[in-house]
């Protein structure tokens, strides 16, 4: 090994501090909401960063029961889960098709779809709603995963183009000349390569979803989504802070195990990448 | 080299394979390729802000449709002072976006470099973005309060207390350094996925040849990341601009003044407790065409050879 | 045959189903806030009956996106049966899709106060209130005794109110009043304060119709106090910051400030000091104002007060009997004395049984309700100025603008809202 390595060595080794720190001040929050979840209302007003000294669980018993979130827990696994397969299958045909194949108008549709990552969501408030009213769609759980979906689907296709075109090309052309169809290139080719952009999508599809609350609030009003639920928990003066941080725990709670999960399916991805060179 | 590589891509299915009746073929399985995906955005994206354009020439409330008036919103814009400090605000919210990338970026190549602790890095840097706004807001409206930790931290230094979310001056550079801490987990995950598609190969030839690190980053590293770069660029443009509303309400409710109170802002603030949906429509439709020039600059600038 | 009895079987469900689901849906942001449990349990039963087969539907909704939501759905033809609103402006913006209650509860709205903040530009009253809000100070008496004040003598004009604040600056600790302005309450509550003795009966009429302006010198005094007040020392450090719900309320009550302008609603009340300080430690008295007034008496302020929150009937409801008929449950005296018993708020209907709660707080401000109520000055102004009165009063309070640039930029929108 060169000195240079030696120096990179070195140079990662303290880049680790300010990054360990950094690590550090995300954890907190995590520590704060757990930890304010287990105060009263009066004690949270008291100090908010001290320790809960006399720990209580009624707020996650109250946030659970008296807010229906079983529940809504199960509405939002549905909604969250139907659109993120949803979002990475429409996702990674539209960006194959954008990065890799040639048709006519392929620019004029691939800004089509990325100008719509660009509308507010205010000015289609009404629109949407009356459009979701016509297509009979409100109070669906299909309705809200086709909303999710077109909701967030700009985005994905454009990460997706984005991955894609970053890949080798030997790969596809390799691919296609042992005669596969573009069918089978995307399935056997294009769908495992993807997999860490996929994963990524997942993971921040999920979280879109899963956090939403004015998509859901417009389409859910019978059956509602767990975070619609735990916002209303907080009443108008949002006095119950602690009650309210009980609610985002238990929502935080699967996003974060399956994040932590989904970690090592990244490392793999990379592995994966790795292939080209 | 990535938007090179995208035509050549064209031209190679040219060549290398029986042209016309594949040509031919490639399209038709491209627009069955992309079809679900334009359906769904026609559908519930494109044609309901076309409808959303229509409402903003109008003088609708909640409760009654309006009537037809032109472009009468979008006077009442400009002349509006808190429409012009929102504008204002957004061109510093821009001129923040290059650090919004970089951060990131840097973050990931360390990690993807082998960082001591990179897995625990990786796991945790994308906690903040799991949490509500409120909580971060809860966190944050305390430490940076007049007699908030931040101040007694600077104090012992000597240095006297700054009311940092209460100056006009300074509220919306922390706010934005928030908003920055909070989601740059996200930039992380794009990055490494981005990483993937690196050689390390390439790398490690480039390491042998006795490149220092930095020249293996700026001549390796991020040409190979450039369509990444572009989307984070492009994508953290739109996300400033759309989605920092959770955050300004609960640390400034948009102030002082006007010091917080950015387009996404004003726009809720129209809709919900001022009730003019007409007028949010217009600023809405101003917004959207300020976001669209912006992606379409920043990718020009950003990809200009690629095709598209 | 067999085709027609699916057929009839189908016509039968359909002309069924309404009958079969008669519900009613009420929104408001509060159904699932635990101290308010029982007053919604009770409307609930109450409701279902009295309409056997009938039930109603409460749905707490998040407070953020409330307004954005009813807009929403209102002009899409979406919205609940009921809806709840807060009084003032935002109620006043949803008159055009409600249908007037005069006719329909004609027994109920003669026991009603605080109607104003719910009444159309018709005249009419769209919202039945059931809670009350008003504007009073609330006092510290411990910190009182410490900086050497009577306790028990709160100020009742703005010279005494001068020497309290005084008293608090030469001691440099605690602050004389608590301010919260970073959402631009503090200022609204100030502004209808400081107007409820600088303003005549005439001119608080003329605000409502948009003919007293900002700029006119009775509103750019009170724009001038905001400013001395704030330059005086009279708040402590970092009010355009402070968070007024909670945190502000829980900062008075850990003693960081010695007065603060409080509720009359179901938070940051009597209730709730009285509760987390101990009765003894807690005085309240109306703000005075710093002019006073030709038809007013000094050393007597009012106590400005208006409907609080309230329920009205969507015009676009399938069932707008029942619709009427379970706002008139959640406003009836029987329901609304556990909203009042649990949460320490000031019935609208003044047929409301209050002489259970025992407490010296409540019992001087039912005195005052009964005397020396003036209306709500911020909920007689429009959603726009208040937006901005938001805006320049944080300003004013840095100092970055003057009372004369701010009274400017008020007059323009108020000419834009409530065009003459």
């Amino acid at each position: 090994m060169s000195g240079a390595g030696k120096r990179q060595r070195l140079t990662l080794r303290i880049a680790a501090i300010p990054m360990g720190l950094l690590a550090l001040s995300c954890l907190y929050p995590i520590f704060f909401a757990v930890n304010n979840a287990l105060k009263t209302r009066h004690d949270y007003m008291l100090d908010r960063f001290g320790l809960a000294m006399q720990p209580t669980l009624d707020n996650f018993v109250q946030a659970w029961t008296r807010a229906h979130l079983d529940e809504y827990f199960l509405n939002s696994v549905i909604a969250t889960l139907g659109a993120v397969i949803l979002l990475m299958v429409v996702s990674s045909m539209a960006g194959f098709a954008l990065a890799s194949l040639r048709f006519p108008y392929r620019r004029f549709l691939f800004a089509v779809i990325l100008s719509s990552l660009m509308i507010p969501v205010q000015v289609v408030l009404v629109p949407f709603m009356r459009t979701m009213l016509a297509l009979n769609l409100v109070n669906t759980h299909i309705g809200l995963i086709l909303s999710y979906t077109a909701f967030f689907l700009p985005f994905s296709v454009y990460m997706m183009t984005a991955f894609y075109s970053g890949l080798p090309r030997e790969l596809i052309e390799a691919a296609r000349i042992d005669g596969a169809s573009l069918l089978q290139v995307w399935w056997h080719v294009m769908l495992p390569l993807g997999t860490p952009a996929l994963v990524t999508l997942a993971i921040l599809n999920t979280l879109s979803c899963w956090n939403d609350i004015l998509i859901s609030l417009l389409v859910m009003q019978k059956h509602r989504t767990l975070m619609v639920g735990i916002s209303a928990l907080k009443g108008q003066y949002s006095d119950q802070i602690p009650l309210f941080t009980a609610g985002i725990v238990i929502a935080a709670a699967p996003i974060v195990v399956l994040y932590i999960l989904f970690q090592r399916r990244i490392v793999s991805g990379i592995a994966v990448g790795a292939v080209k060179g | 080299m990535t938007a090179n590589s995208l035509h050549q891509t064209g031209q190679a299915a040219r060549t290398r394979t029986r042209p016309g009746r594949s040509r031919r073929a490639e399209a038709r399985v491209a627009v069955l390729f992309l079809l679900p995906a334009i359906l769904l955005v026609l559908v519930f994206r494109i044609f309901p802000l076309f409808w959303g354009f229509g409402i903003s020439l109008t003088s609708a409330t909640s409760t009654d449709p309006g009537q037809f008036i032109g472009a009468g919103n979008y006077l009442r814009a400009l002349d509006d002072p808190n429409f012009r400090s929102a504008m204002a605000n957004a061109v510093v919210v821009l001129l923040s976006v290059p650090i919004f990338v970089t951060i990131p970026m840097l973050l990931a190549i360390l990690i993807h470099q082998g960082v001591p602790g990179r897995t625990f890095f990786r796991s945790v840097y994308f906690f903040p973005a799991i949490l509500s706004s409120v909580i971060i807001g809860s966190i944050f409206s305390v430490v940076l309060s007049f007699n908030g930790n931040l101040n007694a931290l600077l104090s012992i230094a000597g240095i006297s207390g700054v009311d940092w979310l209460g100056h006009s001056a300074t509220a919306l550079p922390v706010t934005l350094a928030i908003q920055c801490w909070s989601t740059f987990g996200m930039g992380v995950l794009i990055f490494l996925a981005g990483l993937s598609t690196v050689s390390k190969e390439m790398v490690e030839a480039a390491r042998l040849d006795g490149a220092k690190m930095w020249q293996i980053w700026w001549h390796v590293i991020i040409p190979e990341l450039r369509p990444i770069i572009e989307f984070s660029t492009v994508i953290t443009t739109i996300g400033l601009l759309t989605s920092m509303f959770g955050l300004i309400y609960v640390l400034t409710g948009g102030g002082p003044g006007t010091a917080t109170t950015v387009p996404e802002y004003l726009i809720w603030a129209a809709q919900g407790k001022l009730n003019r949906p007409a007028y949010a429509a217009a600023v809405s439709m101003v917004l959207f065409f300020m976001t669209s020039i912006l992606a379409w600059l920043q990718i020009r600038i950003l990809s200009r050879n690629a095709n598209i | 045959m067999q085709k027609l009895k699916i057929l009839t079987a189908i016509a039968t469900m359909v002309v069924a189903s309404p009958a079969l689901a008669q519900e009613i849906t009420v929104w408001d942001v509060n159904v699932d806030d635990a101290a308010h449990a029982t007053y919604y349990d009770h409307a609930k039963a109450a409701f279902e009956a009295a309409h056997p087969g009938a039930t109603l539907n409460l749905l707490s909704q998040p407070d953020a996106e409330y307004y954005t939501l009813l807009g929403t759905a209102l002009a899409s033809k979406a919205g609940p049966d009921v809806i709840w609103a807060n009084g003032g402006a935002q109620a006043k913006a949803l008159v055009g899709g409600l249908i007037p209650l005069d006719d329909k509860l004609p027994d109920l709205i003669p026991k009603l106060v605080g109607k104003s903040a719910f009444t159309g530009p018709d005249g009419k009253l769209y919202f039945i209130p059931t809670t009350l809000q008003g504007h009073v100070v609330y006092y510290n008496k411990a910190l009182y005794k410490a900086a050497g004040l009577d306790p028990e003598k709160p100020p009742t004009s703005w010279a005494e109110l001068t020497k309290v604040c005084d008293a608090f600056k030469a001691q440099g600790k605690p602050a004389c009043f608590m301010m919260a302005n970073k959402e631009g309450y503090n200022a609204e509550f100030f502004l209808s304060e400081a107007a409820n003795q600088s303003l005549t009966t005439q001119q608080q009429a003329d605000w409502l119709a948009g003919k007293l302006h900002w700029s006119d010198p009775p509103i750019k005094a009170i724009l001038q106090a905001w400013v001395d007040t704030a330059k005086n020392g009279w708040y402590q450090e970092g009010g355009n910051s402070q968070t007024m719900f909670m945190d502000e309320f829980a900062l008075f009550e850990q003693g960081v400030g010695a007065n603060v302008m409080g509720l009359l609603s179901n938070v940051a009340h009597w209730k709730q000091f009285e509760t987390n300080m101990g009765v003894e430690k807690v005085g309240v008295y109306p703000m005075p104002s710093p002019t006073v007034a030709a038809d007013q008496h000094e050393g007597a302020p009012g106590v400005p007060l208006d409907g609080g929150v309230g329920y009205g009937v969507n015009k676009d409801s399938a069932n707008i009997d029942l619709a009427v008929d379970a706002v008139r449950i959640l406003a009836s005296p029987e329901v609304l004395s556990y909203l009042v018993n649990d949460t320490g708020s000031v019935p609208a209907n003044t047929e409301v049984n209050t002489s259970g709660i025992d407490s010296p707080g409540l019992k001087q401000i039912m005195g005052w309700l009964a005397t020396r109520a003036v209306p709500t000055t911020h909920a007689n102004s429009s959603a726009a100025e208040l937006d901005e009165w938001h805006h320049q009063s944080q300003l004013l309070f840095n100092g970055e603008a003057t009372v004369d640039q701010a009274a400017a930029a008020l007059d323009k929108v108020q000419a834009e809202a409530k065009p003459q």
